[in-house]
């Protein structure tokens, strides 16, 4: 059968189906719902409402992944997100406070606990000292503990920020708030705001790749990287490091190439003529993600393989080709960057150490996380920087949230082993590429990291030093929806010029 | 019963906020009346007299109102007592003059009298009014000061770390920026700002200031803010603060808000010594050396010419939102065709940065290049280039980075690009060149940071070690 016989029998068919809804649905969905809509318009638009242009002006429907330029010439052209889902110990890695060891095993005092809430601590609970050595490293004299010898190596290229805070104490809801700018589902993720901002570089990439590792997807699910109110077009695609990348990417048997491409058109001429009726942006997203679709066909299994790396880069990074971990996902990272995507998201699970179990343990399962992460992340750093990316790769280390200097008392019981509790209050975050200024740190907290002193930094204004790398005002970036202006820091957000070059 | 006072005091807003319209009416329509006055007595104009009347009764009616809108917007509004007080009384007297004109009129008395007292009261209205919102230096600073501090006046310090910090510096940002409204003559928001005193104790809204801590002061919050908001110091009409005036009161602020110490006595991050130190030479601030984005603009780039290159897949970016200036990005194509090069020469005005890598370009496809002589980033790595190639880079003159990872250069054939003087970052990773030549490369580009790669992590045996837990299970 040639092409265009097949493309007339597609549509016919779509008419043919179409037709069939209108007997039944008709009357009610056009019919009432019209006259309603009529009348209710009328109304509108006699108050000055009425549909309006919005102030969307950067979103394009018929090529919403174009890509688009900044509001100032940003340093960062891309950016790689790693978040440690669960939330990792800042006191076994980055925050250094002799005096904590000193307190170990005495009672939390009742000031540190007045007014507090925590997801699992009862009553008075004792303290516990760091259960990692630390010690100074590079030009900058960066506190790091033992637990990250190979980041202490490019220890000068990082800027840390000390005095993170949040105001969620449960994984999903502060994982939203880091990446979306809300703890409630349905504001866009960061990644979202930047591919609505910028569009893809390369036409044949989305703009926005999430890859996840460590078992598990984030406790806050797909929202946190979901498009929200955006076009959905927008929304983070998620790649599997083992198997297929993307789920169904193959053809089917007995499909070939042209036939897959035939029917592509088909369905998206059928999509047009429904856009041309409705006039909803979204049919023509979802027609360029069908032709998105079909180019990631080719271009993801090639950029998403890494068998084809050196030796001396797996070395480096500590991958394993076939398999889903954290190693083989930055070293995905990187390529993806170096690819033309904008914004490659990763999730490692598995960081709450609760002290539940031995895998949930500050000494014990901390640590194994930290040497799954430590050698990758490093490799990333030394790898951007020799290919002349690192200038222009934003590298943010995060988590949601950090953990408590008391030993937790789950239920007001002792645990078998040594952990910690969620603790909003102070955590770490570390940023580093991308024009900010390496070997710098900012914030303070107290000296058992528990309340904050100075530099205190919130996710908003992480969001906002992100967007300002890449060259946005993030006061400015903001998406018209309900009838009113949204921005991803909502009414928050200050750049921490601080670290920035 | 608070609804309905809410909806009184929102109709007081309301009205008060026509007073600077209505103002304008009796002005207009009283001079008039007593041109048309004036006018009547001569033969010539005698029919004017019948006029009179009616524009002085319009007059009369926009004069009252005015009055009353002036009163509420005096009560919400945030003015100098002392220039209230003048300006509504001498307002009140020139509604009651005008009453009174316009009835001994009616009754055929003779009001040039009258008339002469009004014009002078309109006047005189006028200048308290205009007072009020302009300053009360309005009138007379046109003539007074000479030109150039007319223009916004560059602070000059000299000697800046033996000045001291809060009347040498602070001080004259203030009093150029801050007093016009909250001085001696008007304190919008209750804030006065000319002395230390007043300055300690705040606002309507608390606080202004928080010694020490930038982030809690009001003051800091509301300069920070972005323009579009309205809570934003200055006020958008008036001048705004620079950005080194920015810098100065941040730091102020942040050291302790200290109104006796001197300069140096005072903690100095890098940053503010270098704001400082411009203040001393009276020099604007080196321009932030990182963008390599010329301040002046291009002409627009062909539409044709990037529309062509778009549909071939080629990124064709603006460097930003209102700039001329382009970005291309070659990342989608393997393979470029002469075509592609050509289109590219004739964006050669507007070009900044290149990347065209892991392409098919070579040694005579980058002949096409040569023209871009805007280019200040350029990446071809992973191309077939060598050492003939980079050596007619040279007629690119504004290159600040170059991309060389993967290609079979030598150290040789990059000494070659040693006229170019403005070229800071190269990367040479995976090239023919070795560690053992980096030290001369490094003689002879000392401004550049050359990145030979190659960088290993050591090998640690606890990266493959998983711990195990030694203890036994409760």
């Amino acid at each position: 059968m040639n092409k265009d016989a097949q493309e007339q029998r597609l549509i016919r068919e779509a008419e043919h189906a179409t037709l069939q809804m209108y007997t039944r649905r008709h009357f009610l969905k056009e019919g009432a719902m019209g006259f309603g809509a009529l009348a209710f318009g009328s109304l509108l638009g006699s108050c000055g409402f009425g549909p309006s242009s919005a102030s969307n002006t950067i979103f394009d429907a018929s090529n919403p992944l174009a890509p688009k330029p900044p509001m100032f010439p940003g340093k960062a052209k891309s950016v790689i997100y790693l978040h440690m889902a669960g939330a990792p110990s800042q006191l076994e890695m980055f925050s250094y406070k002799p005096e904590l060891a000193k307190l170990d095993g005495q009672e939390c005092p009742q000031s540190l606990l007045e007014g507090k809430k925590f997801a699992f601590i009862r009553g008075v609970p004792k303290m516990l000292g760091p259960q990692a050595n630390f010690r100074q490293h590079g030009k900058s004299g960066l506190w790091l503990s033992d637990n990250l010898p190979h980041l202490a190596t490019v220890a000068d290229e990082i800027a840390m920020l000390n005095a993170v805070t949040t105001d969620q104490f449960n994984h999903a809801p502060a994982q939203l708030l880091m990446h979306t700018g809300s703890p409630r589902l349905g504001r866009p993720s960061i990644g979202a705001w930047v591919t609505y901002g910028m569009g893809s570089e390369n036409k044949n990439l989305p703009g926005f790749v999430v890859l996840t590792s460590g078992g598990n997807n984030p406790d806050a699910g797909k929202s946190v990287w979901g498009s929200g109110f955006l076009p959905s077009v927008y929304q983070g695609v998620q790649c599997r490091g083992e198997g297929d990348p993307v789920l169904f990417i193959k053809d089917p048997e007995g499909m070939d190439r042209d036939l897959r491409k035939a029917s592509i058109e088909a369905i998206n001429k059928i999509n047009q003529k429904q856009f041309e009726e409705y006039q909803d942006p979204e049919i023509l997203s979802r027609i360029a993600q069908y032709e998105m679709a079909y180019k990631m066909q080719i271009s993801v299994p090639e950029v998403m393989n890494i068998n084809d790396e050196p030796a001396y880069i797996h070395e480096m990074y500590g991958t394993e080709p076939g398999k889903t971990s954290f190693a083989n996902n930055v070293l995905l990272a990187r390529k993806l960057v170096e690819k033309g995507v904008r914004f490659v998201q990763l999730f490692d699970w598995g960081w709450d150490t609760h002290g539940t179990s031995a895998s949930g343990s500050v000494d014990i399962g901390l640590v194994n996380k930290c040497r799954s992460v430590d050698k990758p992340i490093t490799a990333l750093i030394l790898d951007l920087k020799q290919r002349g990316l690192l200038d222009e790769t934003l590298v943010v280390w995060g988590a949601e949230f950090g953990r408590t200097p008391m030993q937790e008392n789950r239920e007001g019981k002792d645990l078998p082993f040594k952990g910690r509790d969620h603790h909003a209050g102070a955590f770490n975050m570390w940023m580093a590429g991308g024009g900010i200024k390496g070997g710098t740190s900012y914030g303070e907290t107290d000296e058992i990291g528990y309340d904050i002193v100075n530099g205190k930094t919130e996710a908003f204004d992480i969001q906002a030093t992100i967007l300002n790398q890449l060259g946005f005002e993030h006061e400015k970036l903001t998406f018209e929806s309900q009838g009113r202006p949204f921005r991803l820091t909502d009414v928050g957000g200050k750049v921490i010029t601080q670290i920035v070059a | 019963m608070s609804t309905l006072f809410i909806l009184l005091f929102s109709l007081v807003n309301f009205f008060g906020s026509f007073h600077p319209l209505l103002v304008h009416l009796p002005i207009g329509i009283l001079l008039l009346a007593a041109l048309f006055e004036f006018l009547s007595q001569k033969e010539k104009y005698k029919f004017l007299a019948s006029a009179v009347n009616l524009s002085l009764f319009i007059g009369m009616i926009s004069a009252m109102a005015s009055c009353l809108s002036g009163y509420l917007l005096s009560i919400e509004g945030d003015y100098d007592e002392g220039l209230i007080f003048n300006h509504q009384w001498s307002g009140i007297l020139l509604a009651i003059i005008s009453i009174f004109a316009w009835y001994l009129n009616r009754l055929g008395r003779q009001i040039s009298w009258l008339t002469g007292l009004m014009v002078f009261l309109v006047i005189l209205t006028g200048h308290f009014g205009g007072s009020i919102t302009h300053g009360s230096d309005y009138l007379i600073k046109a003539i007074s000061a000479a030109p150039e501090e007319v223009a916004q006046k560059r602070l000059v310090v000299p000697n800046v770390q033996q000045a001291f910090a809060y009347q040498d510096i602070i001080k004259p940002i203030l009093t150029s920026k801050c007093y016009k409204c909250h001085g001696p003559d008007k304190q919008k928001g209750k804030l006065r700002l000319d002395i230390p005193d007043f300055i300690l104790k705040g606002g309507k809204t608390g606080k202004t200031i928080i010694a020490g801590n930038t982030d809690e002061s009001e003051l800091i919050r509301r300069i920070l803010l972005s323009k579009e908001s309205h809570d934003h110091m200055p006020p958008l009409e008036q001048p705004q603060l620079t950005k080194t005036e920015l810098d100065l009161i941040h730091w102020w602020v942040g050291s302790g808000a200290d109104f006796d110490k001197k300069v140096a006595d005072l903690v100095q991050t890098e940053k503010i010594k270098l704001v400082l130190a411009s203040l001393q030479s009276g020099e604007k601030l080196e321009k932030d050396p990182v963008s390599d984005i010329p301040e002046n603009e291009v002409e627009q780039a062909d539409t044709k010419v990037v529309q062509e290159l778009l549909a071939r897949g080629v990124a064709v970016i603006p460097v930003a939102m209102n700039s001329n200036y382009l970005s291309v990005n070659f990342v989608a194509l393997d393979t470029i065709t002469d075509n592609d090069l050509k289109l590219l020469q004739s964006l050669s005005k507007q070009l900044k940065w290149l990347k065209i890598g892991d392409t098919n370009l070579d040694n005579d496809k980058l002949k096409y290049l040569l023209k871009l002589s805007s280019l200040s980033r350029l990446s071809i790595e992973r191309t077939a280039v060598n050492d003939e190639g980079i050596a007619m880079l040279t007629s690119l003159p504004k290159l600040t980075y170059l991309n060389l990872v993967g290609t079979s250069v030598t150290a040789k054939g990059l000494m070659q690009l040693q006229s170019l003087k403005g070229l800071r970052q190269i990367f040479v990773y995976q090239t023919a060149i070795s560690g053992k030549e980096f030290s001369q490369l490094n003689k002879i580009f000392p401004k550049a940071v050359i990145d030979t790669g190659g960088y290993k992590l050591k090998f640690l045996e606890s990266d493959t070690v998983e711990l195990k837990s030694a203890r036994v299970k409760l």
